[in-house]
């Protein structure tokens, strides 16, 4: 995607985008999955002692000592998974949450009259066709304005010549403002 | 020393927004919880059965405990893997569909808006934060349709005459001004 029309006519959000999430949740989940088995492994793979005996006895015992153990691991697992994903969630979320924080900013100057300028996301943002749809919206409303102005412009021109000709051009020039603007509903 | 004369980097803003990146991060947190629990839950249960058996069982053949439930384990670490991972890609692409969804009416309302349409809703979106950022742009063309509305009011009164020249004058420069601020 290069130009304006491009990002205006592109997905809102880009299937890279959404590989990409899929391939760090993918990524995320295997690395909490491996530390658990780390975990157990250690726990579990200690030799048994050399006699029948002992082995027998080790392994009668061995319930009640791994439940702990299994707890613990797994509390450590969610514990670990859950921050790096939370981390992932709220990194890879900000490409979106980030552009609507900021339209959310033009949108608040724009209604208190501040000028906005043209409104363009970083490379990489998500939600691309928003700024472009805001940008096509402001800009069709400022070439309205513009050709608004022009034809009040061209009015007071007549009054160059005599009053009663500037009156009935300016009446005329608000006749057809008044026209143009019927679109807006 | 700091050399004045270089500018300074400007930093790279992470915008957080707890109202929507929020749920999302506790969603997939509960996905985690849940399916620890039940990976706890099976695991446990079968820990409890398979150490007795093959105490009883006799025939030692394994050097350690991790012999016995080897393929135990990697079949749970197996299913837990596939569940977490498939209910987290299934929650992903619920969250991109209703982004999509959200903000696909938001973008469908401001190209109406830049064709004239600025009294007909955005529209209603699963994730509360798409909802309230469609009010905000619904505020924003309601505000412009009210300033427009004005305008052609005064317009129209303006062209209908019957009012003195210099009060004609005087409103017309006004009007101008408010067209001014259209859009600034």
């Amino acid at each position: 995607m290069s130009g304006p029309e491009a990002a205006g006519d592109g997905p809102l959000i880009q299937r890279r985008y959404v590989s990409g999430l899929l391939l760090r949740l993918c990524v995320n989940t295997a690395g909490g999955v491996g530390i658990l088995f780390v975990i157990l492994y250690f726990a579990l793979s200690r030799p048994f002692p050399g006699d029948y005996a002992g082995i027998f006895h080790a392994l009668r015992n061995l319930s009640p000592f791994l439940r702990p153990v299994l707890a613990v691991s797994v509390l450590i697992y969610a514990l670990l998974a859950c921050g790096s994903t939370s981390a992932l969630c709220v990194y890879i979320l900000h490409k979106v949450a980030g552009p609507l924080y900021r339209m959310e900013l033009v949108l608040d100057q724009y209604r208190s009259d501040v000028p906005t300028r043209t409104v363009s996301f970083r490379s990489g943002d998500q939600i691309q066709p928003l700024a472009h749809a805001f940008n096509q919206w402001i800009g069709t409303l400022r070439r309205d304005r513009q050709r608004w102005l022009a034809a009040m412009k061209d009015a007071e021109r007549h009054c160059l010549q005599d009053e009663t000709t500037c009156r009935s051009e300016m009446e005329e020039a608000l006749r057809k403002i008044g026209e143009d603007m019927a679109r807006y509903r | 020393m700091k050399n004045p004369s270089l500018p300074t980097p400007r930093p790279r803003i992470r915008y957080v927004s707890p109202r929507f990146q929020g749920p999302a991060v506790l969603a997939f947190a509960a996905i985690i919880v849940i399916g620890g629990a039940i990976f706890w839950k099976l695991v446990d249960s079968e820990l409890q059965r398979v150490f007795p058996l093959a105490a009883i069982r006799g025939h030692y053949t394994f050097d350690s405990a991790y012999d016995i439930v080897r393929d135990l384990l990697s079949w749970h670490l197996a299913g837990l893997f596939c569940g977490v991972f498939l209910t987290g890609s299934a929650l992903v692409l619920l969250l991109v569909a209703a982004t999509r969804r959200g903000i696909g009416k938001a973008v469908d309302s401001l190209r109406a808006s830049a064709d004239g349409d600025l009294s007909t809703p955005t529209g209603t979106s699963p994730i509360g934060e798409f909802n309230r950022f469609g009010e905000k742009i619904d505020a924003a063309r309601s505000d412009t349709l009210t300033s427009l509305q004005k305008i052609r009011r005064e317009a129209a009164a303006l062209a209908a005459g019957g009012m003195s020249a210099a009060e004609f004058r005087l409103r017309w420069d006004e009007l101008k001004q408010r067209i001014r601020t259209i859009a600034p």
